[in-house]
């Protein structure tokens, strides 16, 4: 009887693994868990609109020659700042729960220490021979994780089918704002430091050694505006890229072989580390 | 304002901020031939611009949160449920615990040793206390 109860363990794991979709729970949790060490450089960034408007504003008191007073009117530039983090804070909490959700450990349930704790406290009651409990206790292990992880696969395709057309639309907002408008604003900024800085330069009384000083300075300020500017190009292409990952996700639970999935994938976490160093090539820069 | 998209209200800020640089520009290469009161005038107009082009950039930004509402929602929705899962399976594990520290009161209890009840019943509240 207990060698039968066995084999029928053994055919059912058989026919489970049997019915397993290609995608495998470790390129979910591969693909989660670049995509979210990659935005989280949104909080290395380190520069946002109210920034930008306090820069502004600085600089035009600067020009107005005006010490008397640090208000600067930026409450809906702080409005577009925390919009933009809401947005962020959403995709980084469904990427941590995805990264979770399909970590191989979750499902790496612990039964030894039942089977030992039966073992020890062997009774008049129940009698049990070792063979037995470690046969059971192999069984259970693989049946259990096999049931939870077949489980967990369908959960996790479920998740990621409905969550793919808004998270597209969270992330091409996020890139719209840092990339069209944020930048839009920096050559803003740009074009009244060249109008500031040139009219600098037309006071006759300067000497050519306070000139070049003046043209240093201007310079300066563009090249860290410029740094600023590929920074946010560079967290775009890292946006970009986790709306492609996340859409062959969904191509790979209904269409893909195994073949190409593990292609993908590989190819994705290459393409994400070239971008992740890219960025921190130009924050280092900085 | 409000009835034009955030895409709208980037691309005039886009336009604005061309005008403002050629304005910019045309002010550098004929400064020599304007006036004092030229040259004022043409840098009040580009400032006046510029303020203008930047308001429209954070505007539109600000104009997004409309048409994400919906996607925050969806996604907040999913998130909640990936956690009530993952709590589900972490449960599993913890049903084992407890079922281990059960067995090992059972055997505490049945070999009348007053420490070893002790700590198996604090065992067990542990476990059972985790979240």
């Amino acid at each position: 009887m207990n060698y039968l109860n066995y084999k029928k363990g053994w055919c059912f794991l058989g026919i489970i693994l049997l019915l397993s979709s290609c995608v495998n729970l470790k390129h979910v949790n591969d693909f989660s868990s670049s995509s979210l060490n990659s935005i989280r450089k949104f909080e290395e960034i380190n520069y946002g609109f109210h920034q930008n408007c306090m820069e502004n504003c600085f600089e035009m008191k600067m020009g107005e020659l005006n010490f008397t007073s640090t208000d600067c009117n930026c409450s809906l530039n702080e409005k577009a700042d925390s919009i933009n983090l809401l947005i962020y804070n959403t995709i980084k909490g469904y990427l941590i729960g995805l990264s979770n959700l399909s970590n191989n450990d979750l499902t790496s349930y612990k039964i030894n220490p039942l089977s030992n704790a039966l073992m020890e406290h062997n009774s008049n009651l129940l009698t049990l021979e070792k063979s037995q409990v470690d046969a059971y206790t192999t069984i259970s292990t693989i049946l259990l994780k096999s049931f939870t992880d077949e489980f967990r696969k369908k959960k996790i395709k479920e998740y990621v089918i409905t969550a793919n057309e808004p998270l597209k639309i969270l992330i091409n907002y996020l890139d719209f704002n840092l990339s069209a408008n944020l930048i839009g604003k920096l050559d803003i900024q740009r074009q009244r430091i060249q109008s500031y800085y040139f009219d600098l330069l037309q006071d006759k009384t300067l000497s050519s050694h306070e000139k070049r000083n003046i043209i240093g300075e201007y310079y300066q300020q563009i090249i860290q505006l410029e740094n600023r500017k590929s920074v946010l190009l560079s967290y775009s292409k890292i946006l970009k890229k986790i709306n492609i990952g996340h859409q062959k996700l969904v191509d790979a639970f209904n269409t893909l072989s195994k073949e190409e999935i593990k292609a993908q994938f590989t190819q994705y976490s290459s393409d994400m580390e070239d971008i992740i160093s890219e960025f921190n090539k130009i924050k280092k820069d900085k | 304002m409000n009835n034009l998209t955030p895409q709208q209200v980037n691309e005039l800020a886009n336009y604005f901020s061309a005008i403002s640089s050629k304005i910019g520009d045309y002010r550098i290469q004929q400064f020599s031939h304007l006036t004092p009161q030229q040259n004022e005038e043409i840098k009040e107009k580009q400032n006046l611009i510029l303020n203008y082009a930047d308001e429209m950039y954070t505007l539109s930004a600000t104009l997004i949160l409309d048409d994400v509402k919906t996607s925050l929602q969806a996604i907040s929705n999913v998130s909640n449920q990936i956690i009530g899962t993952y709590k589900s399976l972490k449960n599993i594990q913890k049903a084992i615990d407890v079922a281990t520290s059960v067995v090992t009161l059972g055997a505490a209890i049945t070999s009348k040793n007053p420490q070893a009840i002790t700590n198996s019943v604090s065992n067990l509240v542990a476990i059972w206390s985790e979240k």
